[in-house]
């Protein structure tokens, strides 16, 4: 599961031509660290509710990569 | 002398934006300018000389506004400054003087694919605006472009009060909730994405905030709770406002009231959607008037004589953070790439910005679909506002077409 998500962050980050992470550290910011702004996330969003049926942002803020991997674990 | 615009690392008071409008020999027809304090300058230059002036946004392509049917020569112009302002109640005495030979045009996005002028007077533009007093010590939180009609709205709201303006539209999200406490801002209005953007910046309450408001999309329970997390002591407000007839209604919670000051100028007809009295509109020559009533294609609820709730849009127009997208605009671009054969552009759900576009593309034969992609998302990029450009595409054999031969959008 962690390699898809690292899959369609870094889909998004390159589409939009921002730097792609190697390692998926569960602390990384999807703001500050990745640079992601309010579209980048989201299309973030969309793709990862079409490949694993979960609204990460339906209960309020996400902003930590641990916090994605949390929420799809919890499905 | 009081503080009338903060941006990036600057301030400039009310004194100096004088002093500057003094320097000015000359405005622009068309306002065409990426920094927004040279915007709301020569905005003001423009009402006290009485111009009739244009706002272009600074991200509009060279393509998107030879669309407006703008031409080069025309963008050259240029109006001579003859007035010189002493101080501020000499400034606002020159406004009141010309308030109605001053013309503002703006462009909205129109639903037929070229996008609509709009003419507005002092009057539509700043019909909301309310001076008084009481508002003497606000300090504004400028969150939207200032090329925009609510971006306007503020400004108006602002300066006619000498308020303080604090720029934090395109600024560093880390630094505005620095900004926000050092100025002491009273008062923010922003589109529900922009304060998604901004709260997990904003480490700890902002007590001075004493007002939020917001618009432009669906109202969001959700938003509301987390604001009031940020901003305890402020009120929240969601505010009805479109470009052709500027600031409309107000609503806490979902439930918008009808003020006696419009309500002969607002009906619900049987289908339920909202119009507005032509009295209430800027001028256009591409409004579609019925019986001197604007439909504005909002699909609304009533609750009473008074107060009704928004249910859908009845146009195909798609709103992406609060930006009014025409799916025909964007699939007449991508059909230009070539390779392209069809195009159906529609708007894929989620949290952050109500909606962002989706495209499914059919291609010629034999044609790499992994290269098009990068390919068609670079060639949007030179033609058409961030937003306007597809975040996912998919490449299909063939659009699905419903009986009557139209495209199916979802």
């Amino acid at each position: 599961m962690e390699n898809k998500i690292k899959e369609i962050i870094n889909i998004v980050l390159e589409k939009n031509n921002k730097e792609t992470v190697k390692e998926l550290n569960k602390e990384l910011s999807l703001r500050d660290d990745l640079g992601m702004d309010s579209l980048d996330l989201a299309e973030l969003t969309v793709r990862i509710e079409d490949e694993f049926g979960v609204d990460i942002f339906e209960d309020g803020i996400v902003d930590k990569v641990g916090e994605i991997i949390e929420k799809i674990s919890k499905r | 002398m009081e503080l009338f615009f903060h941006y990036r690392d600057k301030d400039i008071t009310y004194e100096e934006l004088i002093e500057d409008i003094n320097k000015t020999k000359e405005i622009e027809k068309y306002i065409y300018e990426q920094d927004p304090y040279e915007i709301l300058k020569k905005l003001i230059i423009s009402i006290i000389n009485g111009n009739q002036i244009t706002l272009l946004d600074s991200d509009f392509s060279v393509e998107e506004i030879k669309k407006l049917g703008v031409s080069e020569v025309e963008l050259e112009k240029s109006y001579e400054n003859k007035e010189k302002v002493e101080n501020m109640d000499d400034l606002f005495g020159k406004i009141e003087k010309n308030k109605d030979i001053w013309e503002l045009t703006l462009y909205t996005s129109g639903t037929t694919g070229r996008p609509k002028k709009v003419i507005h007077k002092l009057d539509t533009v700043a019909r909301s605006v309310k001076k008084s007093e009481e508002f003497k010590d606000n300090v504004w939180g400028f969150a939207y472009n200032p090329t925009h009609f609510a971006g306007l709205q503020v400004f108006f709201q602002a300066f006619l009060n000498r308020n303080p303006m604090i720029y934090i539209f395109d600024e560093n999200r880390k630094e505005i909730e620095g900004k926000l406490k050092k100025y002491n801002v009273t008062h923010i209005s922003a589109t529900p994405t922009f304060y998604r953007t901004i709260i997990p910046y904003i480490k700890s309450p902002i007590e001075s905030i004493q007002r939020i408001t917001t618009g432009g999309e669906k109202y969001d329970e959700a938003l509301e709770n987390t604001l009031k997390k940020s901003f305890p002591n402020a009120k929240i407000r969601n505010v009805y406002a479109s470009t052709e007839a500027g600031s409309l209604f107000s609503a806490k919670g979902e439930i918008f009231k009808i003020s006696d000051r419009i309500k002969d100028k607002i009906r619900i007809d049987e289908n339920n959607e909202l119009l507005i009295h032509k009295s209430l509109l800027g001028q256009s020559e591409t409004f579609k008037l019925e019986n001197d009533w604007y439909k504005t294609g909002d699909i609304v609820q009533k609750i009473d004589e008074d107060h009704f709730k928004f249910v859908s849009r009845k146009s195909e127009m798609i709103n992406i953070g609060g930006y009014k997208v025409n799916p025909h605009e964007v699939e007449t671009e991508i059909k230009k790439i070539e390779n392209v054969l069809d195009a159906l552009v529609f708007g894929r759900k989620n949290k952050i910005t109500g909606n962002i576009l989706a495209a499914q593309i059919s291609l010629k034969e034999n044609v790499n679909t992994k290269e098009m992609e990068q390919k068609i998302v670079n060639q949007l990029r030179n033609k058409l506002q961030e937003w306007k450009i597809p975040r996912i595409i998919s490449f299909v054999d063939q659009i699905k077409l419903t009986r009557t031969g139209k495209k199916v959008r979802k």
